[in-house]
């Protein structure tokens, strides 16, 4: 989906706003943890910042609650510079990632807080908070307190008290990541269904790639505290920008070779494959997906290698290959089987295979030609 | 049981076996219940019995109390009214004086201080400062010129004060400047407690001569003043700690939703250091109430508190009057526990529980 379209399917609700993040920077004492982060969410936009532990997210969502003071640079939300607006007038709702419920209040109390301090009616505030509970399906918890609930009931009540009010932007810290696999594949339909059918901004945090993929309009990618990609998830996944990005969307991980280009051709240990554009020469790293490989008999691929591990993952048999001293995933399919330290060869559809330079980590142009076997 | 526990089985459940064993973990064996319980029992008697004494006392004649113990009512001597009727009935205006006093002076002097003292330690759990070095000095300079000149020099007050503060406001950020060093918030901290390190019989009579400049000596005022002064380091000391425990988060999260920095204040933060709260003005209530050494420096007659009137019992031709002694201290002792009683029922844990994960 493009920037275009995710326009023109929020047009539909008016009041999504526009969210431009420019040159953000943020130190904790000589620690720079954000640097230069700009990013603008288009009105409507499911947003996802997707990055390792510690690489800055919470801070960046937090800069953009008016939590954290920003040491330089610009958020604008909507038409107005927020920069410098305390908080409580920046119309956001924020998840916590510790959920942040107040003990002392009830569910219903909790969700009916902001709606309280806004001075609405009893009545209305009630229909709301119950509305609010059902969409996240904690309506019969009203009465309870936060300490009587379970984690993911907690994190559901955190969401519904962020959705009570239709906030210009949510804000939302990993606010799945204390539920169970099933609860929170369910959950994320429900986010994803409630965000669209709402139509409100959201930025979202998680350091996990299969809610970023399923959940984003786009993903943008962070590590230590550099924006390293921004693009809807299949951008990111079939054109990564350089190795971080490439190494950490995906599961498992992209295999990398270490080699360089000589006379246009990718050289490494044992591997030898012709470049199409050929890049200049240097120290480069070749990189591709697991699923695009498959391990075949021995002088039948592009590689020989040696099978290290074969485990069934359930639904795939995940071959780990041992070239030289690079270890090389490979999905096949479950019912493989191989022996240990069997010989084997590696093949895959070049043309799918990634190309990066080894000092800069950036993708380089340069695309593999197709072999013919 | 189905289960029998494993070290229950391979000891047999033999009578004595169970005797030495908890029956879950958290629970206690019989035999340590029974240690346990005794000594409870033991120290309540310990502690009780002097409250015992009193009563019994306050019931006897001078002739009961002289002839060496007694010690049950009704067999060793008979219980007599007498000591409750000269306090409660003749002189009665003479001790409901000094029970007006002390109501008044404890109740004001505790609201100020906890009003103050919780709002100057919410600052501290959740406000960074870090005034400079020079900036203290510099405060202190001017603050010491300007009573130096109106003491010594006879300068006239109004005037000193503007001009150390004009100094202090023109020289202020050149001289912090000057002086990077800084100081935070726990050597603010750990100044005010300081303040309770000189024992209060060397404060009290430089108290005593500023009161009598001013004219104040003998007033409910004086005691007020002196006596939230007093119990504030340990009010910010005690509600810094229970601020603090608070997740920020929580505080945070109110901000997000609307609310105002009172809002949060008043609807987050206070109902979650109730417990804080409560414990706190119980100590300082106790400490105003019973306070002894700067009540007898300040009060002669109209500001007389309680404690003035207990150790009035003692001394005089007639020895002390032990039973009118003890009347006057049950009477004091009772409104204390009633406040105990009330202030309990908020003293909850695990109050915070539910608020963040982990
Ligand atoms: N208040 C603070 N004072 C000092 N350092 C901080 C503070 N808050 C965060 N940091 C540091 O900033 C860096 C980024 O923290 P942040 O919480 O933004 O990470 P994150 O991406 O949200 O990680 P996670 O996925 O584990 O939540 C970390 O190295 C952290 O130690
Ligand atoms: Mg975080």
């Amino acid at each position: 989906m493009s920037v275009a379209d995710i326009e023109a399917a929020s047009t539909a609700t008016s009041r999504a706003q526009k969210l431009s993040i420019r040159g953000l920077n943020k130190s904790f004492g000589a620690v720079h943890v954000v640097k230069d982060l700009s990013i603008d969410v288009e009105p409507g936009e499911f947003l996802v910042l997707l990055g390792p532990s510690g690489c800055g997210k919470t801070t960046g969502l937090r800069m953009i609650a008016g939590l954290e003071v920003a040491d330089s640079g610009q958020i604008v939300l909507g038409d107005s510079d927020v920069t410098s607006v305390l908080p409580k007038y920046r119309d956001v709702a924020m998840v916590f990632q510790s959920y942040a419920l107040y003990p002392h209040k009830t569910v219903a109390d909790n969700i009916g807080f902001p709606l309280k301090v806004r001075g609405l009616p009893i009545e209305q505030r009630a229909a709301a908070v119950r509305e609010a509970a059902a969409q996240v399906h904690m309506d019969d918890y009203l009465d309870r307190y936060p300490r009587q609930l379970s984690g993911g009931q907690r994190q559901r009540v955190a969401l519904a008290r962020a959705i009570v009010r239709r906030p210009s932007v949510f804000l939302m810290d990993e606010p799945l990541s204390n539920l169970d696999a099933k609860l929170r594949g369910y959950m994320r339909a429900e986010l994803k269904h409630m965000q669209h059918e709402l139509g409100v901004t959201t930025v979202y945090v998680t350091h996990d790639q299969v809610e970023a993929m399923t959940l984003a309009h786009r993903v943008a990618i962070m590590d230590e505290g550099v924006l390293q990609q921004i693009g809807t998830p299949r951008d990111v996944y079939d054109r990564p920008a350089n190795l971080f990005v490439a190494g950490f969307m995906g599961s498992p991980s992209m295999n990398f070779i270490r080699g360089s280009v000589e006379n246009g051709r990718f050289e490494s240990h044992g591997v030898s494959l012709p470049l199409v554009d050929a890049a200049p020469g240097g120290d480069v790293v070749m990189g591709f997906r697991p699923e695009d490989a498959q391990v075949v008999d021995p002088g039948a691929g592009l590689f020989d290698a040696k099978v290290f591990t074969a485990e069934l993952t359930g639904d795939v048999t995940l071959v780990t290959v041992a070239l030289g001293d690079t270890s090389l995933a490979v999905k096949m399919p479950k019912e493989y089987e191989v022996d240990y330290d069997s010989a084997v060869a590696v093949t895959l559809p070049l043309p799918q295979a990634f190309l990066f330079d080894a000092r800069s980590g950036q993708r380089l142009p340069a695309r593999f030609a197709e072999v013919a076997r | 049981m189905t289960f029998g526990d494993p070290t229950q089985r391979a000891r047999g459940s033999s009578g004595i076996g169970r005797f030495f064993e908890a029956p879950q973990i958290g629970r206690m064996s019989p035999a340590s219940r029974l240690i346990v319980y005794s000594l409870l029992l033991f120290w309540s008697a310990f502690v009780l019995f002097p409250l015992y004494w009193i009563v019994i006392t306050s019931v006897k004649l001078p002739i009961d109390v002289n002839d060496g113990p007694a010690y049950l009512p009704f067999i060793d001597f008979a219980p007599n009214m007498h000591a409750w009727r000269d306090l409660l009935v003749l002189d009665l205006a003479e001790t409901v004086k000094p029970y007006r006093n002390s109501v008044i002076i404890a109740l004001f002097a505790t609201i100020a201080c906890m009003l103050i003292g919780s709002m100057a330690a919410y600052a501290l759990a959740r406000i960074e400062y870090k005034p400079k070095f020079g900036t203290i000095l510099l405060f202190v300079v001017a603050m010491v010129g300007a009573s130096v000149s109106v003491g010594i020099w006879g300068v006239d007050w109004r005037l000193a004060a503007a001009s150390a503060g004009a100094i202090f406001v023109l020289l202020a950020r050149a001289l912090g400047r000057r002086f990077k060093r800084s100081v935070g918030n726990g050597d603010i901290l750990f100044w005010m407690i300081s303040q309770r390190i000189l024992p209060p019989v060397v404060t009290v009579v430089p108290v005593y001569m500023m009161f009598q400049s001013v004219r104040l000596l003998d007033t409910h005022f004086a005691l007020i003043v002196t006596y939230t002064v007093v119990n504030l380091p340990i009010v910010v000391w005690l509600m810094y700690d229970f601020f603090s425990g608070i997740p920020k988060d929580l505080e945070e999260s109110a901000q997000l939703d609307g609310a105002s920095r009172l809002t949060v204040f008043y609807e987050i933060v206070l109902p979650l250091a109730r417990t804080g709260l409560a414990a706190t003005t119980l100590l300082v209530l106790i400490f105003s109430w019973n306070e002894y050494v700067v009540a007898l420096f300040l009060s002669t007659t109209n500001a007389q508190t309680m404690p003035i009137l207990v150790a009035a019992m003692n001394g005089g031709e007639k020895g002390v009057l032990w039973w009118k002694m003890c009347v006057v201290i049950i009477i004091m002792i009772i409104p204390v526990v009633l406040m105990a009683l009330v202030l309990q029922r908020f003293i909850s844990k695990g109050i915070l529980l539910g608020a963040v994960k982990g």
